[in-house]
């Protein structure tokens, strides 16, 4: 046994190894549950495979998925932004008010996305200099942010005026007739963060804080950093989703993006990320928040009066939890074999 | 059925993975006796102790009871049978007050209100019987280890058992309260209490046991009553470790004039250490040990401020402000806790690219699957892993966990290397390649500092130990000076007795 392998290609010897053993993606359970899921909704219903109709739902996943892609990021490093919501309202209405002061639209967007950035930093400097878990410091500031957008905003929609410029039609606009521009934006963005989580430095730091934050730390890994900067990716991308939302629905109204702090944990969670850290995926977090839009937009044809909408959405969530746990026990449970012999 | 032996074992075994912990292990503990099971660590001794406790299943035993077949399948069937077991890392509960963990979940009530006084009354003699004169009310976590340690066995005490388990009792205890707890036992032996005390250190066993059973490998070699062991028997014994260690390549350490790159420590104070001023040099293996020895290790990683002194590594710099500095001046600590060391869901490839791609602020930006595997494949070879880089490391056996995480340091080409206790709970084949391993580093130039609670891991290894007492610099031995027991002796007493000063005049000269 403690013979090493004589083969000179010894990376090329153990890939063959692991040809014995099919190792699934994380996203293969989302994958085939939006699969089943689009089966039967189009059986009991065949008007809503439409392209059309698929399209604009993957529109009205967009903004809170562009929350979900960050909240991997914050998952995957053992972190978790409940404030995400509120700083996506609160970009929002910046840029919504400075579009109102008349600024050019372009640069407030811009203004706004770094507001949300700015949030996210000082989520993350409050986390670390504190030294206190970053879900009590999110809950806080979560609070704080919302009631700030409620004082900014007077507790009423803001309604940037729509004079001038392509911010709003191109926002709000659909490419090639029918898909809906923030699609675009959502799948894009998706797939680019998708490569920076799994194969860039700070991907895989992001990974290895979340998987043992004490042993990156005697790594050298600067883990400080990283949670920072997760934070603070959260923060930007709930503020560009806010810009969004300002630019595609022309205003910014109190409550809207209540849910989307919930939803995007949901769909992170849904895709195969893990609460505990370590591993995460960005597509099954977009394929997640596919998932929970279908259903709830399912119900909404089935005429499920919409108040059921947080129940069936928190409903989910639980099932998703519960499934990835009998996964996990499944699977110790066939790695170990033999633990099963009682004593005896 | 009072001859016949309180605890009877056979043939237990149990595998974790791929490890075999235990293999054909079989034991008999005499009614009121005190049994002492030695062997190195990994040898499976606390495994065993565990499954006596409930909290391991094995794969297979045969388990008898004062003479009635018995199954434990979990630590409140052992409890109601009347096994007491004192563990390794005893559970304890550091926020809240020592009576509290006296009695955890067995507190007296009265009214449906838990009654301090009756805990106080119930506690008060067997506190006093074990030397523990430490305030009832404060919370456990104010306590010294040694304290800590005479609590969980009070505990355990408390609960009267028919049979008390330790699991290495003495190794936070000091002299004196090691001596207050073998008076304890030997009281309560008197009362008819059967005791099981596993340990790794031969002589505080052979000071306390009727009994005696070395253990090795995940078997019982060899079992004899205290008095027939011959002197021979015992020396045997205590050379089983002996061949764990490899030979030392002194070459480099004789020339002592030659330049070579040193770690130079004047003054060095932070946490328990203080004034602490020494030189490590490259090409030697540098044992520490004793109070204050981790917080040197911690201070040289930069993972505590210093209070005072100077150091001056082989780079020309101080020490490091903080991990990720040292990691990248090719400053490496290895730690046996092996929590610090890996991440145990990720594959063997992710973890070993930890320092490589994680630490280090230069280099590509992206991080390549393909070159972490190569990477991982390089290292699963060159330190004899036994598996894929595509595995999670948590599969791996220990002693593989444990050269995972000395591979990742491996690929940066380490100058300082700080371990402490790197072999801690790893087979004796894993062992053996991890001294080896270190031993080549330390050949190959590299600065290799070790601390370790295992004195003979010490002398078999190092070329140079220095101990610690309380913080300070007590003593030094080199070369055929170094001995286990004596440097027992320097660090409990943390006075250098003549020929140990001798010794440390010559290796300075």
């Amino acid at each position: 046994m403690t013979k090493t392998d004589a083969a000179p290609s010894l990376a090329g010897s153990a890939s063959h190894q692991t040809g014995h053993r099919i190792r699934l993606p994380a996203e293969t359970g989302a994958v085939i549950a939006l699969a089943i899921l689009v089966a039967m909704l189009g059986w009991l219903s065949p008007s809503f495979l439409e392209p059309a109709n698929l399209l604009s739902m993957l529109g009205q996943a967009a903004l809170p998925g562009l929350l979900a892609i960050g909240m991997v990021f914050v998952l995957a490093a053992r972190q978790i932004d409940l404030s995400a919501g509120a700083a996506f309202h609160l970009s929002a209405t910046f840029a919504a008010l400075l579009m109102v002061d008349g600024m050019d639209p372009w640069p407030a967007a811009l203004a706004g996305v770094a507001a949300g950035a700015c949030l996210g930093l000082i989520n993350g400097l409050l986390a670390i200099t504190l030294r206190l878990p970053a879900l009590v410091v999110t809950l806080g500031t979560w609070w704080m942010i919302q009631g700030l957008s409620l004082v900014a905003g007077k507790g009423q929609a803001v309604v940037p005026p729509k004079a001038d410029g392509n911010f709003f039609a191109g926002l709000s606009g659909k490419a090639f007739v029918i898909v809906p521009v923030v699609a675009i934006v959502f799948v894009a963005l998706a797939l680019v963060m998708h490569v920076v989580l799994h194969r860039t430095r700070f991907g895989y730091r992001v990974q290895a804080v979340g998987s043992n934050p004490q042993a990156a730390d005697y790594a050298g890994i600067p883990t400080g950093t990283v949670r920072l900067l997760t934070l603070m990716l959260m923060g930007a991308m709930a503020g560009l989703a806010g810009v969004i939302h300002v630019g595609a629905h022309g205003t910014i109204a109190p409550g809207d993006g209540s849910t989307f702090t919930l939803l995007a944990i949901a769909a992170a969670i849904i895709g195969g990320t893990a609460l505990s850290g370590g591993r995460g995926s960005v597509v099954g977090a977009a394929i997640g928040m596919l998932i929970l839009q279908l259903i709830l937009s399912a119900m909404a044809l089935f005429g499920v009066d919409p108040v059921w909408n947080s129940f069936a959405t928190g409903a989910l969530l639980v099932l998703a939890l519960a499934v990835d746990r009998l996964g996990r026990w499944w699977r110790n449970r066939d790695g170990a074999r033999t633990g099963d012999n009682p004593v005896g | 059925m009072s001859d016949s032996p309180i605890l009877f074992v056979r043939t237990v075994a149990k595998r974790f993975g791929g490890t075999v912990v235990l293999e054909d292990m079989n034991l008999m503990v005499e009614r009121g006796s005190i049994h002492a099971l030695v062997g190195e660590s990994g040898a499976g001794k606390s495994t065993l102790v565990k499954v006596l406790a409930g909290i391991v299943r094995p794969d297979g035993a045969t388990i008898e009871f004062d003479g009635k077949k018995a199954i434990i399948d979990s630590p409140s069937a052992a409890r109601k049978l009347g096994i007491s077991v004192v563990l390794q890392q005893p559970g304890q509960f550091p926020e809240r007050p020592v009576l509290a963990n006296l009695f955890v979940n067995r507190e007296p009530v009265h009214n449906g209100l838990i009654s301090r006084r009756e805990m106080e009354a119930r506690s008060r003699d067997l506190l006093r019987q074990l030397g523990l004169a430490a305030n009832v009310h404060a919370p456990l976590g104010e306590l010294g280890p040694g304290d800590r340690q005479l609590v969980a066995i009070a505990r355990a005490l408390l609960e009267s058992p028919r049979l008390l388990i330790l699991d290495d009792p003495n190794s936070g205890l000091d002299q004196q309260q090691n001596e207050r707890l073998s008076l304890a036992l030997r009281g309560l032996r008197a009362r008819g209490m059967s005791v099981l005390y596993a340990s790794n250190r031969l002589q505080d066993a052979l000071a306390i046991a009727d009994q005696l059973t070395v253990m090795r490998n995940g078997r019982d070699v060899l079992t004899k009553a205290r008095q027939d062991l011959t002197a021979s028997e015992e020396a045997m014994i205590g050379q089983l470790r002996q061949s764990l260690f490899p030979l030392p390549l002194r070459a480099l350490s004789q020339h002592a004039g030659t330049l070579r790159p040193q770690i130079t420590i004047d003054g060095l104070g932070g946490g328990q250490l203080s004034g602490a001023s020494f030189i490590a040099r490259a090409g030697e293996i540098l044992g520490i040990a004793g109070a204050g020895a981790q917080d040197l290790l911690a201070l040289l990683f930069g993972l505590k401020k210093p209070r005072q002194g100077k150091v001056r590594f082989p780079d020309g710099d101080g020490l490091p402000r903080a991990r990720v500095e040292a990691a990248q001046r090719n400053i490496c600590m290895i730690s046996g806790d092996r929590g610090n060391g890996l991440m145990p869901e990720k594959s063997i490839a992710f973890n070993m690219a930890n320092v490589v791609v994680g630490a280090r602020s230069w280099g590509p930006r992206w991080y390549s699957q393909r070159s972490a595997i190569d990477r991982a494949a390089r290292q699963i070879e060159a330190l004899r892993i036994r598996s894929t880089p595509e595995m999670p490391a948590g599969s791996l056996s220990a002693g593989g966990q444990q050269k995972v995480a000395i591979g990742k340091w491996l690929e940066i080409g380490p100058q300082v290397m700080l371990l402490d206790e790197p072999a801690r709970g790893v087979d004796i084949g894993s062992k053996q390649e991890i001294y080896a391993l270190i031993r080549q580093m330390a050949a190959s130039g590299c600065i290799v500092i070790l601390h370790s609670s295992e004195l003979s891991e010490l002398t078999g290894l190092c070329d140079r130990i220095l101990a610690f007492h309380q913080g300070r610099l007590a003593g030094e031995m080199a070369g055929e000076h170094m001995d286990a027991g004596k440097l027992q002796k320097l660090l409990a007493a943390g006075k250098t007795a003549g020929d140990e000063r001798q010794a440390s005049r010559e290796s300075a000269a």
